[in-house]
């Protein structure tokens, strides 16, 4: 690389501001960014997004993650985005490397990179990244002077196609654990000791997983034989939770950028979790229990966060927003509170009952949002089997009162290609859409509005569902074009995914370590942005698995048995094996599991094992 | 209820320079926002904050005077409001004067008819003042400059020369710096990189074109040969 120093880095990009889109991408200094004493720090630490900025920066956990290391005064933390091609392409031909948008270093002069994992789809922009950097991919390729590369977020539960190239993985909530780690860190800087028994002492931290620590052997037919920890590493690596959510780290000054990001807006996290149990959902597991936060820390933090940005609007997230037990106190508050400085409020998810209506049309009275539903499946019986434990009925009323409130359009999100899906099931799709605009027309609305989403189902690890082979290619193409012509409709607009993006995203999800190979070839022959449509190379990624002689449908549309050794079985969400396989059962026999917030526990195993519960504060 | 009319003259330089022209209206609303300034906003469902700028500024070009009108709810001391402002605001904003203003004044884009750049760029071969004098004069003297544009429709012809009142040019060392004045209408204008790359092209001058330095060192109301600041009252209602 021929820039070295940040100072020099600086004045290299800003030449090529102008001639990239959205400049302020790679600018920093946005209001509220953290800008430290490099020299002050013992730990520098770079956040890495695997994907361009405004996606990035929408990301509730950078701000988290990026806030708390800094809240440490020992600690600095930068941020650094996938560059997008116009400015990648200048920065090669340049020799510009990638650096942090804080102090324009190079990415190499950092002590750790912690990339977040969100979706199997950005993993080749992670290794993009890296090469942008000049790091070596591997960790064995890497020296000392190199910073050690670390990855948490959700596809951290199965990182095995990452394996080889990241040192540790944070499994779980990192809020308290990464702390612990940047300290080690520190240590090991001021103290070296042996790589070996540096990882050896972290891989007691918990919910660390180093993957060098664990041997994978395969049998002949291509599953996995066995998993063994080497000695001194734990057998299974259990997730870090964070215990008291309510007092947990949360930024209240986060940065706002120049340019408009996805999330551009405030967001409040009102609790962490979700135990409606739908049995494709990998987050309803990955986050167990449910822990809210109280009314009084929110409204405080809403204080803060109004002051702090000068953002108009905040939205209420998690991972069912109108299951928090306080919605309707918090939401009325803030409205009350804030309303004459025009500030509004969204839910991003919303619930198939009339409650929320209500509330909706509260939050209506300042700023217009659109309504979402996600039935997910089109019959009763499919939504049984996947326990989405709403009903038609449900729906209609919701959407009756929705039309009567005033809404005009309504967003339905389904899934294809779940088990046991039938035609029925697709027509079922069709019929309530239609009855949903037919509803509409009878209330008097005009311009009747129904968009209907669809995307594929992706069996995803640690869910009921994980055994369950994806659906073939062709049948979900031709489910698709059926749909299409059954929605014809002028009221009525059908949005669906290419199915080959979801094809990958299946192979990745239920992936093993050996197709780490895979990835190197595939991003070495230009792979990157696989979740953006236009970048997606399909056919280049056949290539790769071909060259490296393994089979996409092995994993993505391979049933597994209760008895195979699964890739990410030494990685425990605190939901037990046991509980996966009954629901599985249950689900093939259409039967529905109840919420245990509001009924008995229903024996997943996590509140006994970690000795939590359910924290509702309403 | 009154509301009041506020005109800023501000600047646009270093880091603010690349922030784009859509975004700088959220830029000075969250700034106001955190400042506790009581904006003004439209009504309907999706208020907006009334917050008016005059000609745009492309993105990488430095503005040493540029302005914006703010409309507020109620009054605010002038001074604090500055003071206030200055403080949320990004580095390279800088507040330079404020005045509050006829709430019926015509809006910025309206009246703003005329702006100076200064553009310095260096140069790829050695070129006396002489020459450079020269060319300018002779680019200056055509009646017809034709300029292609590429927009939505194709390529579009013009004639740049019109926009141009004055072009002057000195050599620096290895750079030349040119101060050039072009009008604005309602019609568009010129771009102030389209005016340089014309001349380097029909005068073939030595020039650097790949990273123009330009700033906007005015932006004006041009009225009967003078340039009248759109802070001064006077130039209003006429
Ligand atoms: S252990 Fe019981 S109460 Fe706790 S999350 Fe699981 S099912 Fe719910």
């Amino acid at each position: 690389m021929k820039y070295t120093d940040g100072a020099e880095i600086r004045e290299a990009i800003e030449q090529y501001l102008p001639k990239v889109m959205k400049p302020t991408r790679y600018l920093g200094a946005e209001w509220n960014t953290v800008v430290k004493n490099w020299d002050e720090v013992k730990v520098r630490m770079a956040f890495a997004f695997p994907d361009v900025y405004e996606v990035g920066m929408s990301h509730l956990g950078l701000r988290i993650i990026y806030h708390l290391v800094n809240s440490y005064e020992d600690f600095l933390c930068e941020r650094v985005f996938a560059p997008w091609v116009d400015m990648e392409e200048i920065m090669r031909e340049k020799e510009i490397p990638l650096y942090g948008l804080e102090s324009f270093r190079p990415l190499k002069d950092y002590d750790v990179v912690g990339f977040t994992l969100q979706y199997e789809m950005s993993f080749s922009n992670i290794l993009n990244m890296l090469d942008l950097a000049g790091i070596p991919w591997r960790c064995e390729e890497r020296s000392p002077e190199d910073p050690w590369i670390i990855a948490g977020g959700p596809c951290a539960y199965n990182p095995e196609p990452l394996a080889p190239f990241v040192d540790f993985f944070f499994v779980g909530e990192a809020e308290e654990t990464l702390p612990q780690l940047l300290h080690m860190i520190q240590e090991q800087k001021e103290n070296p000791v042996s790589r070996k028994e540096f990882l050896l002492k972290v891989a007691q931290v918990e919910g660390v997983y180093i993957p060098e620590l664990y041997k994978v052997d395969y049998k002949e037919d291509g599953r996995i034989a066995s998993i063994t920890a080497e000695p001194g590493a734990p057998k299974e690596i259990k997730k870090a939770i964070v215990r008291d959510f309510d007092n947990s780290f949360f930024p209240t000054k986060p940065i706002v950028p120049y340019m408009e990001i996805v999330h551009d807006r405030i967001m409040l996290e009102v609790m962490r979790g979700c135990t409606r149990g739908c049995r494709f959902c990998q987050a309803g597991i990955l986050y167990r229990p449910v822990r809210e936060r109280s009314p009084e820390t929110l409204l405080k933090q809403v204080d803060e966060m109004l002051k702090s940005t000068g953002y108009e609007e905040i939205s209420l997230t998690s991972l069912s927003s109108g299951d928090y037990t306080c919605i309707q106190p918090v939401v009325q508050e803030i409205l009350d509170k804030y309303s004459k400085d025009k500030v509004s409020v969204s839910l991003p998810s919303l619930r198939l009952d009339s409650f929320d209506v209500k509330l909706a049309e509260e939050i209506q009275k300042v700023r217009k949002t659109g309504l979402t539903f996600a039935p997910e499946a089109g019959t009763q019986r499919l939504r049984d089997v996947i326990n989405k434990g709403v009903t038609e009925e449900n729906l209609l009323e919701t959407a009756e009162s929705a039309f009567k409130s005033g809404w005009s359009s309504i967003k339905l999100y389904f899934m294809i290609g779940l088990p046991t899906e039938t035609q029925e099931d697709l027509d079922g799709i069709a019929s309530l859409a239609k009855k949903v605009a037919d509803l509409g027309s009878k209330l008097g609305r005009r311009n009747v509005r129904v968009t209907v989403s669809t995307s594929s189902f992706v069996p995803k690890s640690h869910t009921p569902f994980q055994w369950e082979p994806q659906e073939g290619m062709l049948s979900l193409d031709r489910k698709q074009k059926y749909l299409r012509e059954i929605l014809r409709d002028r009221r009525i607009k059908y949005n669906y995914h290419d199915v080959e993006t979801s094809f990958m995203e299946g192979v990745f999800a239920k992936g093993d370590r050996r197709l780490a190979d895979v990835l190197e070839l595939a991003v070495k022959k230009g792979c990157k942005f696989d979740g953006w449509h236009e970048h997606f190379k399909y056919d280049t990624w056949l290539e790769a698995l071909e060259e490296v002689g393994l089979d996409p449908h092995f994993y993505a549309n391979r049933a597994m048995d209760y008895d195979d050794v699964l890739p990410w079985d030494h990685i425990e969400s605190g939901v037990s094996k046991k509980f996966l396989v009954h629901e599985h059962h249950k689900a093939l026999k259409e039967s529905l599991t109840l919420d245990c917030r509001f009924v008995d526990c229903t024996g997943c195993g996590i509140c006994p094992e970690r000795e939590l519960q359910n924290d509702l504060k309403g | 209820m009154r509301t009041l009319r506020i005109r800023i003259a501000y600047t646009k330089v270093e880091e603010a320079k690349y922030i784009a022209h859509l975004d700088l209206s959220r830029v000075f609303e969250r700034a106001c926002r955190r400042a506790g300034i009581p904006l003004a906003y439209s009504q309907g469902f999706n208020p907006h904050p009334k917050i008016a700028f005059g000609s745009a500024l492309a993105v990488g070009v430095e503005g040493e005077q540029e302005y914006v009108d703010l409309e507020l709810e109620k009054e605010m001391d002038l001074k604090e409001l500055l003071g206030s402002l200055q403080e949320q605001l990004p580095k390279g904003i800088r507040l330079l004067e404020g005045r509050q203003i006829n709430p019926k004044a015509r809006a910025l884009m309206a009246v703003l008819n005329g702006a100076t750049y200064q553009i310095r760029t260096s140069l790829t071969l050695p070129l006396t003042e002489e020459k450079l004098q020269k060319a300018i004069n002779d680019w200056m003297d055509r009646s017809y400059i034709p300029y292609i544009r590429y927009n939505k429709k194709g390529r579009v012809e013009k004639d740049i020369r019109p926009w141009v009142k004055e072009l002057k040019g000195k050599i620096k060392d290895h750079e030349v710096i040119f101060d050039l004045e072009v009008e604005i209408g309602n019609q568009g204008s010129v771009r102030p990189e389209e005016v340089i790359a014309s001349l380097k092209k029909l005068e073939e001058l030595p020039l650097e074109m790949e990273f123009l330095r330009i700033r906007r060192t005015g932006i004006f109301v041009s009225y009967e040969g003078k340039k009248v600041s759109p802070l001064e009252q006077e130039a209003f209602g006429k």
